[in-house]
């Protein structure tokens, strides 16, 4: 006998199949009460947005191999997303572009800043995690030359600082950047 | 201090997929695993925790295996692994998906049951070839210590292989060469499947002497004779039992050890295949003789230099073509995905003959046999491996379809010639392995 009696394919995926449907059921069925009971007002449609960011936090959460710098990527993405479409739905008054976005880079930024500081050892294991942050740090940039913003400070604040992150960074760690550089864009 | 650097070193150590291995982390899935096993059948049972010292200590010797497979934006690449590697007893079936986060992002895993040890790798890793070294370390490593006395002399006798990961395709290939791909569909099995993502093993342990005589007769080659038993099984319990009426000939895939032919010591991917085409119907192949002597003249004029440097040089050009090159990561997997579900249909089957599997000195009197074993996938629903340690080759088949007539020939033709041949089996077609026993 050279094989085990009972050799099984693993089934640890069948819970999550069977949590995912029921999102999907779970977010239909409040769109439709949504649309029979309170038609003027987009609740569901709120809701299924926090499912939908439930569902990607857990995803990156359950994969071992992200490091914590992809982790502040994905939530800064994940959650400005969201309030701009929370925003977006409760008629786009702009607080999300104006307030929310701009303290998510901050909190990104400075999340990365101290990672950078108390572990510059790994940091190339952050660096293009880093460098993706700095690049999206500066939309609201984009957003003040086109003249969408009213609340320019946050927005500049935040830039400056994505900045100010990204000098310190490479005077801290500038071989280990172009490391990561050179590996993630070989061709 | 000296410490410290290697630390650093390692930190920064990483190194590009070699042209065969870029393509099986862009198209390899669940149903596709790009996974092959070695196996080694011990005389005594595995203890886990010698094992586990063992593999740390074969990573090395060679780290080129202490690697996990990350995404850049144009290919994946390799780079150091700082993890612990993982060693668990045996429960899934073999040449499964090895999932990442399951195995500390290791390219290979190792799992024991009873008296065998298994070592799945997945082939962006290595070859068949390289990753029998590297597979045979970890059962010197083991034997020696759990054997330290016995082995003390052996141990210091044995050679450490240089642990060189150089591309050597891009050394070796023919930038002028002109491929020679065959454009016909390939006759594809029929037959259900099993389902539920099971893999049926059957493992015919030949007497290798017999076997030997046998090919003699034909003035064949082990390979040649047995890869015309696989092509008439085919062509007796697949072919005619469905009345394929079609004209699709029977493909057979080989892979070849570039080695041999070119001076390597890589230990990443260096082979290539040539691929059989019997026209069963076009060129009347309805008798074992005549199979045989078709596999003979084909293996001629296809295991000639120029023509593997041709299906080589042809597969390096489509990796180092500027276009594809700088196609985004995602933009390549989406096309290969697509193009592999048609590139599927060209081999009907695909057999490995990693030849004999060389352990010196008294490290054999440990091992009762070694097996080969590679992934089956949807479309080629069965593969074929073997390997040969001492007197015994073992011959396996690995398959999704529920129906085990070609095993059950290739058993009852060898048989009827009077070559011995014992069976083993996973026990998935459990009825099966019964009724050829």
């Amino acid at each position: 006998m050279i094989y085990p009696k009972k050799l099984s394919s693993k089934k640890k995926d069948l819970i999550f199949k069977i949590l995912l449907i029921c999102s999907v059921v779970l977010g239909l069925l409040l769109l439709l009460i949504n649309k029979l009971t309170t038609p003027e007002v987009p609740w569901a449609a709120l809701s299924n947005a926090g499912i939908i960011y439930v569902w990607i936090t857990v995803f990156y959460s359950i994969k071992k191999n992200i490091n914590i710098a992809g982790h502040v990527l994905v939530q800064a993405i994940a959650i400005s997303l969201l309030t701009v479409f929370i925003d977006y739905k409760l008629g786009f008054e702009k607080w999300s572009i104006n307030i929310s976005v701009p303290i998510i880079i901050m909190i990104a930024n400075v999340t990365m800043l101290v990672l950078t500081i108390v572990s510059h050892k790994k940091y190339i294991k952050y660096a293009i995690y880093q460098l993706i942050i700095v690049l999206l740090s500066m939309i609201p940039v984009i957003l003040i030359s086109e003249n969408i913003l009213e609340n320019k400070v946050l927005s500049i604040v935040a830039s400056g600082i994505s900045i100010l992150n990204l000098i310190l960074t490479l005077f801290l760690c500038a071989k280990d950047v172009k490391a990561a550089i050179v590996r993630k864009f070989h061709i | 201090m000296k410490n410290k650097k290697i630390k650093k070193d390692n930190k920064l150590y990483w190194r590009r997929l070699d042209n065969s291995a870029k393509i099986f982390p862009i198209a390899a899935g669940r149903k596709y695993s790009t996974v092959f096993r070695l196996s080694a059948v011990l005389k005594e049972k595995v203890e886990p925790k010698m094992l586990y010292k063992a593999v740390n200590r074969a990573l090395v010797q060679y780290p080129s295996f202490k690697v996990r497979m990350k995404a850049g934006f144009f290919w994946y690449y390799l780079e150091y692994n700082p993890k612990d590697v993982v060693i668990e007893e045996e429960k899934d079936y073999p040449c499964k998906y090895i999932e990442p986060r399951t195995n500390n992002n290791y390219l290979f895993k190792v799992t024991y049951f009873e008296n065998k040890i298994n070592i799945d790798i997945f082939h962006s890793l290595t070859d068949g070839n390289s990753g029998n070294m590297f597979f045979k370390e970890i059962i010197y490593n083991y034997l020696e210590l759990l054997h330290k006395d016995e082995l003390k002399e052996e141990r210091s006798t044995r050679k450490i292989v240089e642990n060189n990961t150089e591309d050597s395709y891009m050394k070796n290939y023919d930038k002028k060469a002109k491929g020679n791909a065959s454009s016909k569909k390939a006759y594809v099995l029929k037959g259900k499947k099993i389902g539920f993502g099971a893999i049926s093993t059957i493992h015919e342990i030949i007497d290798l002497e017999a076997l030997k005589k046998e090919s003699k007769k034909y003035e064949a080659t082990i390979t040649q004779y047995l890869t015309a038993v696989l092509i008439y099984s085919i062509y007796e319990a697949n072919y005619k039992k469905y009345n394929y009426k079609g004209s699709k000939p029977i493909k057979v895939c080989i892979p070849v050890n570039l080695k041999k032919y070119f001076p390597s010591k890589t230990m990443s991917n260096f082979f290539s295949y040539i691929t059989l085409e019997a026209e069963m119907k076009k060129d009347n192949l309805d008798t074992f003789d005549k199979i045989i002597e078709f596999v003979k003249t084909d293996f001629k004029k296809r295991l000639q230099e120029e023509e593997i440097i041709k299906t080589m040089s042809a597969n390096v050009k489509l990796g180092t073509n500027f276009i594809i090159k700088i196609l985004p990561l995602i933009i390549k997997k989406f096309f290969v995905r697509l193009s592999y579900i048609e590139i599927r249909k060209y081999t009907t089957i695909t057999y490995s003959n990693i030849g004999r599997v060389g352990i010196i000195g008294k490290y054999k009197d440990y091992i009762d046999y070694f097996l080969m074993l590679i992934a089956p996938e949807p479309v080629e629903k069965i593969k074929c491996s073997s390997c040969t340690f001492e007197n015994k080759m073992v011959f396996t088949f690995t398959s999704i379809l529920k129906d085990n007539s070609i095993e059950k020939c290739f058993y009852n033709f060898l048989k009827e010639r009077n070559i011995n041949v014992e069976i083993e089996s996973n026990g998935v077609l459990d009825d099966i392995s019964k009724e050829i026993k």
